[in-house]
């Protein structure tokens, strides 16, 4: 990779991955909560299902009353692995196989419209907005712009994208990257612990 | 009683938001400081939550709600918060910070832990709010009439302060009752049997309220042959309203009086009755207040009449329950407590039809009486507004009866009956088997 930009984009990568990893590590010197109750489930198996089923639409009001916003959401997040996929390629002087680039540009092109959908979104909903820091509108816009510029190819505008985007990664929302996956096996463990979780159907609507 | 709470938050100083800090800080593990690092802000959660349904606003939001805890979080406790204030959110706690959060966590949310699950993220909300209920317990935020309750306890064994005398008293009132009903002289209520394999608990408004319901409840034991018994000294109130103002020293204060009575009283198993709180408090929380595990295993009622049931134990007819019955789910008891199908199994033995609520199990809507939302007069409009959807959810089923194993529930239902014109009965699940019950021999034979 010839670009002037491929070695800053190189650091603001150790950046992003050692900023994720303080802030793992700084969450754990919080220290872990021992638990005395007698356990009526499985934990791990609380964690398996809150990664997978608890996911569903069939088993998240949230999701079933929001397919569009789902949708989206699945979509964008598509695009900024596909582009972070891409920008690990280009580093790397590597080629994606002619099969697999057409895919590609769709996900792109699709996730790069889903960023734009969640942030008009978040700009025209007033509870939305309510609820929205400035933080929101910098990630949002930030990840937006490294999908939606990933489709040009390897040009400087799209590394300097994905430059702004990896130094801003550990500053704010951009951070759940590490702690959705915490949190989600948290809340696996607890309601796997308490026999919750997994549900078995007994949800009903 | 909001100008007593602008009274307390104007005289609250720099120390007083200090140690509130530090019991925020405190209450916080691994788990805890994961997920204030984890809302997104997307605003799924709104339509989760039972507040926000009947007054969709944006405080009433979860994601709001945590919000303002999330705030304090990073202003104090983050870099970037201290940093950059204004790009992330984060504020200080000063008396508007205390305000909002004293509204948003005793305000408007019953810890019914709804919006948990429905979290694109997974965020167990109510474990934050826990956190915040603690920092302005020590700030001396609480609701006065919801420590009342705690005091209650801490001071007379018992959330209603009723005296020892009255308890016995009523018991054996209650006993005399049951002998009548059941024909049977031998049928007994006891109290401080020692060596008894069950001690049996119950809320405190059963004693007041609800004999009715402690009666039921006597005759299935009675009608199963079952070895019981109830404390007369502190042990047999099972509710802990520490669990809602989140001081967990009195909370294992309060939860001590169930073990001290286990062991005064030498029994194998502890029976949790109809109650959602109390279930929490004792199965999962009791052995974390006080930091061990408990010798014995602490069980519902609910687990109690389905294992008789299906063994055989007792026998019941249906078509002495003819009414169309719906099942209330205590969050408590369901979505925090693990109990979702031995409730149902029961009903759909003792009563001729039972009609779901939708959603129900642990997706089931707050009746809007939990998270100590009862005792707390401040908030009794809201209260009710916010039992619109559970009221709405009734009103589908078409269920002349609604079965509510849980007596904060009953009590939240009876008033959602008068102000939503339901014209339903309520009653716990133990009353219901009661009636079903096949008690005379000639009966079980046939």
């Amino acid at each position: 990779m010839s670009s002037p930009l491929a070695m800053p984009v190189i650091a603001a990568s150790i950046w992003a991955l050692l900023g994720l990893i303080l802030l793992r590590a700084r969450a754990r010197s919080y220290g872990s909560r021992v638990l005395y109750a007698a356990p009526k489930g499985d934990p791990a198996a609380g964690v398996r299902y809150a990664f997978t089923g608890a996911m569903a639409p069939d088993a998240k009001e949230s999701v079933r009353e929001h397919l569009p916003s789902y949708l989206l959401g699945l979509l964008y997040h598509g695009g900024i692995f596909a582009a972070l996929a891409l920008l690990v390629t280009t580093l790397g002087d590597s080629a994606w196989p002619s099969l697999l680039r057409g895919p590609l540009q769709i996900l792109l092109g699709f996730g790069a419209l889903a960023g734009l959908g969640l942030l008009g979104k978040r700009l025209w909903l007033r509870e939305l907005r309510g609820l929205s820091h400035p933080d929101d509108f910098v990630a949002n816009g930030l990840a937006t712009a490294f999908v939606g510029l990933a489709l040009t190819g390897p040009t400087d505008a799209w590394l300097l994208s994905a430059l702004l985007l990896l130094v801003y990664v550990p500053l704010g929302k951009l951070r759940h990257c590490v702690f959705f996956f915490m949190a989600r096996g948290h809340l696996g463990a607890f309601f796997g612990r308490r026999g919750v979780f997994p549900t078995e159907g007994h949800h009903g609507r | 009683m909001a100008d007593d709470l602008e009274q307390k938050l104007a005289a609250l100083g720099d120390e007083d938001y200090a140690r509130g800090l530090a019991a925020f800080r405190a209450g916080l593990k691994e788990a805890e400081v994961s997920f204030l690092n984890a809302c997104v802000r997307c605003g799924l959660c709104a339509d989760s939550c039972h507040y926000h349904r009947a007054e969709p606003e944006l405080e009433n939001v979860p994601a709001r709600k945590l919000d303002h805890i999330t705030a304090v979080f990073k202003g104090h406790f983050t870099a970037i918060g201290k940093l950059a204030p204004g790009l992330v959110g984060a504020k200080r706690m000063d008396r508007d910070m205390a305000r909002a959060w004293v509204d948003a966590v005793f305000g408007r949310c019953s810890l019914c832990g709804r919006c948990s699950i429905n979290c694109t993220i997974g965020i167990p909300m109510p474990a934050l709010f826990r956190a915040a209920r603690r920092a302005l317990g020590v700030m001396g935020l609480v609701p006065a009439d919801l420590q009342a309750s705690v005091d209650n306890s801490l001071r007379h064994g018992n959330n209603m302060a009723i005296a020892r005398d009255e308890w016995v008293e009523t018991v054996a009132w209650i006993e005399e009752e049951l002998q009548a009903e059941t024909g049977d002289p031998e049928a007994r209520i006891p109290l401080d049997q020692q060596g008894a394999r069950c001690l049996f608990t119950v809320n405190p408004r059963e004693a007041k309220f609800f004999p009715l319901s402690l009666q039921a409840s006597a005759k299935v034991f009675w009608a199963a042959g079952e070895d019981w018994t109830l404390a007369s000294d502190a042990g047999w109130d099972l509710t802990n309203y520490a669990l809602f103002t989140c001081e967990d020293d009195q909370a294992a204060a309060i939860v001590k009086h169930l073990t001290e009575a286990m062991n005064r009283l030498g029994c194998q198993v502890l029976v949790i009755g109809e109650c959602g709180h109390g279930y929490q408090s004792a199965r999962w929380m009791g052995p974390e207040w006080l930091k061990q595990a408990f010798p014995f295993p602490v069980v519902s009622i609910l687990e109690l009449m389905d294992g008789y049931l299906e063994t055989g134990r007792i026998q019941v007819d249906p078509a002495k329950n003819p009414q169309p019955v719906t099942l209330h789910d205590p969050c408590n008891l369901v979505r925090h407590g693990g109990i979702v199908e031995p409730q149902r199994r029961v009903l759909r033995r003792s009563v001729q039809n039972l009609v779901e609520m939708a959603p129900h199990g642990i997706e089931n809507y707050c009746c809007g009486g939990g998270g100590g939302q009862l005792a707390m007069g401040r908030y009794r409009n809201r209260r009710l507004k916010a039992g619109r959807m559970k009221a709405e959810q009734i009103r589908a089923t078409g269920a002349k009866v609604v079965a509510a194993p849980c007596h904060n529930c009953i009590d939240q239902l009876g008033e959602l009956n008068k102000e939503y014109q339901l014209k339903v009965q309520i009653k716990t699940v133990a009353e219901l088997v009661a009636a079903a019950l096949l008690t005379k021999p000639i009966e079980v034979q046939s």
